[in-house]
């Protein structure tokens, strides 16, 4: 069985659910709930066992991120009322949920799975820049992308200029660009011979009524690629998000939950950021009624999920995922490095080994702290993608995983704060031929090759 | 307890997050006939730097400061409410400045604009935070009802980075841009953005905004 199960029922409990103000949400429903579970499940931090091999540590982040979900539930910031289920609801969901789903088409089509701790699935790799680009690279940036031999599917960058005017979100200009996103990406998608990968899309809409506009099954997103419905943070939604919810389902495309609790935000630190990235996919499960989840938990200050804490957070909530649901999530890495510098390389392929050896999927990857225009190239992510490969066919353990990942942190994890910026895609790439140009290639191999000797795991 | 110890006890009330706590000791310093400005110089003011340090070092999160916030705040109220009008207008007067807060329209997302609002607010600015997603004019006419020193306009996401704008091409079409000191930030934002918006500051995080404001407020007035 397939989501969505009933739409009705969440859109009638946004407008019928418990009311409470947002600061009251925040501070007095959900944080004191999040305390008390992690303290009723003894979760603590280890930040030298980054990548935990105890299955109980998993299922109390699981129980812990149940109960807190159960208690509090989603808060509709349009109506100021919580969604809620109970418990036999959520069961139901669970074991109704698809473990698999086939996404793109044709010769292009690939299976997006549930995948355990150690599993010997590969992940399924999702190529993405996750940041704005000049309007005259958007075509051969995502070429680049969906060119890359591990790519089973790819979301595009996004434009912030249309036709060389600004975008503002909710504006007629970003429904333009929406449209122009998906036909240029759809059209990059022919040129490099994959006309029917999955694509996920479309980053450059910020509003519904944006993302709506692009629906199109002759020149725009068709019934097989992937739409995103946001989650604000933390475990909240809106009508604006729910409107896409709704309408994604009703267009038949696959629907994908997007959510980044913050560390040292409203969850605090590791464990409770553990817990609520728990309590989230369970929003995506219940409220967005997703058929997959991209997860990002992501430092709230600095916008990068390669830390001690944020490693080891994003592995014990995978693993809990993995053992107690059928979810089928990608694992976001943020980098706080820039392309082509040794450091990028590093933590991508730290985060694409906690993530597939604790039961995640790849989406790789957002670098820079994502916030520089034109400050990626597909060769991060082939890194995290091609050591997530190496996991699998190299029969990865958690604790060999641990070993390594606490071999490759000492690399970087002092300049995580103050992190080299490294070069625009146009420095990185030759656009005209669209390819990685030779320095860039020849770290890439230097750096993987230190990381082999240290037992990085590779696919080749 | 004596009057040292009262404001002491206010001091770690603030510190610990706990809002009812500092209700409590406010009412008794009250009671006591104790100097209220004297019980926030010495108690809620020494409290909220601390609060301040902790956040900055990362031994406080954020709900950790919107609680020591609320205690703040709850406890404010309660000593200032014993204050004649003439003397709070110069608690008023002895502040850093006031600042108008908005996350600007089309963007929901509030985390680093609350963030601001609490460290403006424990380093003594009087904020007006009016929430997410806050069209251009409601911003420019809060600003210039009260008077504001500092407009901090708050953006995560690429496309709603142009309202940012939108604000300050409203000030100078309505001639008053002069008036105010512009800050920019957000998840998207840079140095660059801001100075190609004509802002007059971009800070990284929270607690270089509070700098930045210290900063710019000083060079106004001086100005």
């Amino acid at each position: 069985m397939v989501p969505p199960w009933r739409i009705n029922t969440v859109l009638e409990r946004a407008e019928t659910g418990p009311i409470c103000t947002e600061k009251d949400f925040d501070l007095k429903i959900l944080s004191p709930k999040l305390q008390e579970v992690i303290k009723e499940h003894d979760i603590k931090f280890n930040p030298e066992e980054i990548v935990p091999s105890d299955n109980s540590l998993a299922d109390d982040v699981w129980e812990a991120g149940l109960e807190l979900y159960l208690e509090v539930g989603t808060f509709c910031v349009s109506t100021h009322r919580r969604i809620l289920f109970d418990e036999s609801e959520i069961k139901e969901a669970l074991k109704t949920s698809p473990t698999e789903i086939i996404v793109g088409s044709g010769r292009d089509a690939r299976k997006m799975c549930h995948r355990q701790i150690e599993d010997s699935k590969p992940p399924f790799c999702l190529f993405s820049p996750d940041i704005t680009c000049d309007e005259e690279i958007f075509v051969p940036m995502s070429m680049a992308y969906l060119q890359e031999p591990l790519a089973d599917g790819v979301c595009a960058p996004i434009l912030d200029t249309i036709e060389g005017v600004r975008i503002r979100a909710g504006s007629p200009f970003e429904v333009k660009a929406s449209v122009a996103h998906a036909m240029m990406f759809r059209e990059a998608a022919r040129r490099v011979g994959r006309p029917g990968i999955f694509l996920q899309s479309v980053g450059t809409a910020e509003s519904d009524v944006a993302q709506i506009a692009a629906s199109n099954p002759e020149w725009g997103e068709r019934l097989t690629d992937g739409r995103f419905v946001a989650s604000i943070a933390e475990l909240k939604t809106d009508y604006s998000l729910l409107n896409k919810m709704v309408h994604y389902h009703l267009y038949g495309c696959f629907v994908g939950s997007l959510h980044g609790p913050m560390y040292g935000g409203y969850c605090g630190g590791a464990e409770g950021t553990a817990v609520v990235g728990v309590a989230a996919h369970l929003q995506a499960l219940m409220v967005n009624q997703a058929h997959y989840s991209n997860y990002f938990p992501i430092h709230f200050r600095y916008s990068f999920n390669t830390s001690r804490e944020l490693l080891w957070l994003i592995s014990v909530s995978y693993q809990a995922i993995a053992r107690n649901t059928p979810f089928i999530s990608l694992s976001n890495g943020f980098t706080s490095a820039g392309p082509g510098t040794p450091m990028v390389l590093y933590e991508a392929a730290a985060h694409g080994l906690v993530s597939v050896v604790s039961g995640g999927n790849l989406w790789e990857i957002a670098v820079a702290q994502n916030k520089h225009k034109n400050y990626a190239t597909p060769v991060e992510a082939r890194m995290a993608c091609e050591v997530g490969h190496g996991v699998v066919k190299q029969g990865i353990k958690r604790s060999d995983a641990n070993e390594i990942v606490k071999m490759i942190l000492p690399k970087y994890e002092d300049k995580l704060t103050n992190p080299p910026l490294g070069k625009t895609f146009q420095e990185c790439y030759d656009i005209k031929r669209v390819t990685p140009r030779k320095d860039y290639l020849e770290l890439y191999d230097k750096i993987k090759k230190e990381l082999m000797d240290i037992g990085v795991p590779f696919i080749y | 307890m004596n009057e040292t110890d009262l404001i002491e006890k206010l001091k770690q009330s603030i510190i610990n997050c706990d809002e009812e706590e500092a209700k409590k000791v406010a009412e008794e310093i009250v009671a006591a006939g104790i100097d209220p400005v004297k019980a926030v110089n010495e108690g809620i003011s020494p409290a909220a730097k601390v609060v301040g340090e902790k956040f900055e070092k990362g031994d406080y999160f954020l709900t950790h400061l919107m609680l020591a916030g609320e205690a703040m705040k709850a406890a404010s109220e309660i000593l200032m409410s014993k204050l004649s009008e003439k003397e709070k207008e110069r608690v008023s007067a002895e502040r850093a400045g006031s600042v108008v807060l908005a996350t600007v329209s089309g963007d929901i997302h509030d985390i680093g604009k609350n963030i601001l609002g609490l460290l403006l607010s424990v380093n003594g600015f009087k904020v007006y935070d009016l929430g997410k997603d806050v069209d251009a004019m409601t911003i420019v006419q809060k600003a210039i009802e009260t008077k504001a020193d500092i407009i901090a306009l708050s953006a995560l996401m690429t496309t709603t980075m142009p309202a940012q704008k939108e604000v300050i091409d409203l000030l100078k079409a309505m001639g008053v841009r002069d008036k105010f000191v512009v800050l920019v930030g957000g998840g998207s934002t840079t140095r660059e953005w801001a100075e190609e918006i004509g802002a007059d500051g971009w800070a990284e995080t929270a607690e270089e905004a509070v700098s930045l404001a210290k900063r710019l407020i000083e060079k106004k007035r001086g100005a």
